[in-house]
């Protein structure tokens, strides 16, 4: 069977679920809405960084992408749709890999596009104190929250297709985001800035100090999804629909 | 011509043999009824047949080839297993429409499959405000998307209502009239008698019978005869000379067990007894489906040990 039209067939699928667009529309909201709120803390920090004040949002934001990666492949767990699925589409390796396309190509285009709405409303907000940010930081900021946010859905999905579950797997990921990445994260340094989301946001700072930089942080959030995506083709694959 | 080839199938979940070395075929042309209570098997023998469950050992194949084999599947083979299958946010056409292009079916088919099963006026609605019935014919209508010259229906019949009922038993039987091989499981006799030509039937997922129906019934129930008359005292004595054993049923009805009304009809004219009623009493497929299952009851409690091959 070819490619396309299993990709079409799963385009199809994302396009004609309102909550899967309507979860779209909600991280470009959700993150520029954060990141004007960052912008209006004022209180004097040492260590503010303007680039990342503007893409303060992401850190929530990427709540709405993961559970668009999640439900993306968990509408696949109910009532059977899978069997359905598999059952027009037998071979599972191809299928799996038209649905994370399917669901990775959207969120990178509306990531994209809440980098750009991020960084023009938080430098509208931060007005002066953004001053020192160069271009060059600010389009690096914009293409690395897109590629972030693609990549935490894809991560997403893996781990719904290795759960079977959407449930479980933002049970799993959103107190891990909210929670553990927030209090472990502080501790720099350590293993802590290999996690998922830490890695992938050094692209959105002005400036970094531990052993990732903004490029070597996407690629290791990128083996987090890669890994993830690994292990759901190989549930899907292998075990009964 | 595509069959369906089951060889030594055979499917355990842990500890429990669910598909127990079953072989059987159906071939195109007639409805084969797929029986058996809940749990013997119907159905993870039809999801191994789709390649959506990986068998233990043995093989199911459709026109000699495995299902993963198949090339655009939803043109060789297609199958209704759960109704709720799709998605409750998502309209009926839009459903559909998501099968067909990863088949590269055109839409004009899936307006068609709409009309057939008479859900055009209601395409465009949510599967959610569905009823079960109106799901199953969604499911039936992603069953025939792609014209397939198989059909496999698990419990086709689930919610509909009477008119729904009558739909699918002529549907399939017309199916079956163009040359397509249509495999429907059911667990409701009556319905099942109503449409199929050829019986498989499965107890604790073996192969209990693979038979033509009215062969399975005649093996099974003996034919009877029921006769009213003015002189009952007379018709018993006139047909215990013959070898005929009756009872009186109700309404002065007599039923005749191992007879035929032509053999009874004869007699009674011969000795100018007044007949006011004489009718066969054709064995039902309940009847006979019964008796298998009663005889398999008896054969499981004679021995102790599961009755396997070596």
């Amino acid at each position: 069977m070819p490619f396309a039209p299993v990709l079409h067939s799963e385009w199809l699928k994302i396009r004609t679920l309102r909550s899967l667009v309507a979860g779209l529309g909600a991280l470009v909201l959700v993150t520029a809405a954060f990141s004007a709120l960052a912008g209006l803390d004022n209180s004097a920090d040492a260590d503010f960084d303007p680039l990342f004040s503007a893409f303060f949002g992401v850190s929530f934001g990427q709540i709405a992408a993961i559970t668009f990666g999640a439900q993306a492949v968990s509408a696949e767990f109910q009532g059977g749709a899978l069997r359905v699925s598999l059952s027009a589409v037998p071979h599972r390796g191809r299928w799996f890999a038209a649905k994370a396309t399917a669901i990775g190509v959207p969120v990178l285009a509306v990531g994209l596009l809440t980098g750009c709405v991020s960084l023009a409303v938080g430098k509208a907000v931060l007005g002066e104190r953004a001053s020192g940010m160069s271009w060059g930081e600010g389009l690096r900021g914009v293409v690395g929250c897109g590629i972030y946010l693609a990549l935490m859905a894809l991560f997403a999905a893996g781990l719904a297709m290795l759960l079977r579950s959407g449930v479980a797997t933002l049970s799993i990921l959103i107190p891990f985001l909210l929670i553990v990445s927030f209090v472990v994260g502080d501790v720099s340094g350590s293993a802590a800035d290999f996690l998922p989301d830490k890695a992938g946001q050094v692209a959105l700072h002005e400036t970094w100090g531990g052993a990732l930089g903004p490029w070597t942080g996407l690629a290791v959030t990128a083996v987090w999804a890669g890994a993830a995506l690994l292990a759901g083709a190989w549930s899907v694959r292998r075990r009964d629909a | 011509m595509t069959s369906i080839d089951v060889q030594d199938l055979t499917k355990e979940y842990g500890a429990t043999r669910a598909v127990d070395r079953l072989t059987f075929s159906v071939v195109p042309g007639r409805v084969t009824g797929f029986l058996g209570p809940n749990g013997a098997g119907k159905s993870t023998t039809m999801r191994l047949v789709l390649g959506l469950d990986r068998p233990t050992s043995g093989t199911a194949t459709l026109g000699g080839r495995a299902y993963a084999t198949l090339d655009e599947p939803l043109r060789h083979v297609g199958a209704l297993l759960d109704a709720q299958a799709a998605h409750g946010s998502r309209t009926a056409r839009d459903h559909l429409r998501v099968l067909a292009a990863s088949n590269r079916l055109p839409e004009r088919r899936v307006d068609e499959v709409l009309e057939e099963a008479g859900l055009a006026s209601v395409a465009r609605r949510r599967v959610r405000t569905y009823s079960l019935g109106m799901r199953q014919r969604l499911g039936i209508a992603a069953a025939l998307l792609g014209d397939p010259p198989v059909v496999l229906l698990d419990e086709p019949s689930n919610g509909l209502d009477p008119e729904g009922i009558i739909w699918i038993r002529e549907l399939m039987r017309r199916l079956a009239r163009e040359g397509r091989t249509v495999l429907v499981s059911s667990h409701l006799m009556n319905e099942t008698a109503s449409f199929a030509d050829h019986l498989v039937v499965l107890g604790r997922g073996r192969l209990l019978a693979d038979t033509p129906m009215q062969e399975f019934i005649h093996a099974r129930v003996d034919p009877r005869v029921r006769v009213r008359t003015t002189d009952g005292a007379a018709l018993r004595d006139l047909l215990a000379r013959h070898g005929y054993d009756a009872v009186e049923g109700e309404g002065e009805r007599w039923i005749v067990s191992h007879a035929r009304v032509d053999d009874i009809g004869r007699l009674t004219s011969g000795a100018g007894l007044p007949i006011l009623e004489l009718a066969a009493q054709e064995g039902t497929l309940e009847q006979a489906y019964l008796d298998l299952t009663a005889t398999e009851a008896e054969f499981a409690a004679q021995s102790p040990t599961q009755p396997q091959e070596a």
